[in-house]
């Protein structure tokens, strides 16, 4: 059952091509916004570096999670997938776990323009750069599909998904920047690896929270 | 309804508030001792504290509320919750004006991104999401379950915060601070004497809350 959502979570995303531009082009932009007013003075581009890209993630993030949600809205799809004889927890685990690596996918396309853009070096370990930028995704994913399942029904669900989520999602944006900038500027891991049990932490209470809430919240 | 102050626990129970609280602004201004380096800036502590405890208490009623409307079902607790939220937010709207208060002159800065102020305001923030939650929602049933869920995941995400923001700009934190346990028993007194009061104050806020939030759905319903 679990693999079935999954694979049509993905599905949707991928076969509507509107979210992946759009979600591209407003990446694109945000950099573009970070250069000009930065001046791409490379002292302040390479110290807020870290913190401008898990920001320009997070507006995308914002973007795409209303996106996604609101396809399901139209034909009130998405009270006849809750009203499918299905673990309603199991919902938010394909839609997790599925978003997340839409977001690593568009993560990996947006790298490049960031850092060549901003006129930054890459990360000398690329390998860990992308294996923590993975997890940090889980974590992001694991709020906002939480916060979506919440306001998305509301009337006014595009001004409640990011009022609800940035705050909610604080300590894991804390954690992405601070451990961005360690392996930036190659610190050792010991310096780091609080921000990444911080990260694992959002990871296992929101997914619970999620698995076992989402059941009352789409509830008809 | 019977109307609530009518009832005689609620009247005397007001009544006992209201000296009390009198009795406590007394106690401050006069019987405690005043701490040398920081002259009456101290004083705000017997209000701040109290009101952080009262605050982070009703946010986790919020929740344990939240958590009984799914077991229940029952509206009462969706009552509960709202009436919890929205006293919880005034004090810890408290917290955020009278903390800078007390920093302005003690830390030369009203704001300098102290974990506990810094949590106390991330919370607020959700919080605020919360009442346009509970405002924009849409469908009124719909409304008391995210509105339920989100008590729960905002307190879940309390430790969070609050450990990831202590961590998080070490240098720009480091400032003594002595803990309310380990002050002198003058202040340690009055201080417990304030947190009781504020305590008192805070139940019989509920209470009259929740009333008057079933009076006002019983007339919704009546017409």
């Amino acid at each position: 059952m679990f693999f079935t959502l999954f694979k049509k979570e993905l599905f949707i995303e991928f076969r509507t091509k509107e979210v992946v531009l759009s979600m591209l082009i407003f990446g694109l932009s945000i950099i573009l916004a970070f250069a000009f007013s930065s001046n791409v003075s490379k002292v302040i581009v390479a110290n807020y570096a870290p913190g401008m890209f898990w920001v320009m993630i997070l507006f995308v993030t914002t973007l795409g999670v209303h996106r996604s949600f609101s396809y399901e809205k139209e034909f009130d799809a998405f009270s006849l997938l809750v009203g499918s004889p299905i673990d309603r927890g199991m919902i938010y685990l394909a839609k997790w776990l599925s978003g997340s690596i839409f977001l690593t996918i568009m993560e990996a396309i947006i790298v490049i323009p960031f850092f060549k853009f901003l006129l930054i070096e890459l990360p000398s370990n690329f390998l860990l750069f992308s294996m923590t930028s993975i997890l940090i995704n889980l974590a992001i994913m694991s709020v906002a599909i939480l916060v979506a399942g919440i306001a998305m029904r509301a009337s006014l669900s595009e001004v409640l998904v990011p009022i609800l989520f940035f705050p909610l999602v604080s300590p894991v944006i804390i954690a992405a920047t601070k451990i961005t900038s360690g392996i930036l500027s190659n610190d050792p891991y010991q310096l780091w690896q609080i921000w990444l049990l911080i990260v694992v932490s959002v990871i296992v209470i929101f997914v619970l929270a999620g698995y076992t809430l989402f059941d009352f919240i789409t509830e008809e | 309804m019977q109307p609530f102050f009518k009832n005689r626990t609620n009247s005397l129970i007001l009544f006992l508030v209201i000296f009390f609280l009198f009795l406590n602004i007394y106690n401050i201004i006069y019987n405690t001792p005043m701490v040398p380096d920081q002259h009456w800036a101290q004083k705000i502590f017997y209000v701040h504290v109290p009101s952080a405890w009262v605050g982070f208490l009703s946010y986790f009623i919020v929740m344990i509320a939240g958590i009984m409307f799914f077991i229940k079902n029952n509206n009462f607790w969706d009552n509960v919750g709202l009436a919890a939220a929205e006293i919880g937010t005034i004090f810890i709207s408290l917290v955020l004006i009278t903390g800078p208060i007390w920093a302005t002159p003690i830390w030369g800065k009203p704001w300098i991104w102290e974990p506990r102020l810094t949590t106390t305001l991330i919370l607020f923030l959700i919080y605020i999401g919360y009442f346009m939650m509970r405002s924009f929602g849409g469908h009124a049933e719909r409304v008391k379950r995210y509105a339920a869920s989100l008590g729960i995941i905002a307190f879940l995400d309390v430790p969070i915060i609050f450990v990831s923001v202590q961590f998080w700009a070490p240098e720009i934190q480091s400032h003594p601070q002595v803990e309310m346990a380990n002050q002198p028993p003058g202040i340690l007194g009055a201080f417990l004497i304030s947190l009781s009061i504020f305590t008192l104050l805070y139940i019989l806020m509920l209470k009259y809350r929740i009333y008057v939030i079933q009076l006002k759905n019983k007339v919704i319903h009546h017409v």
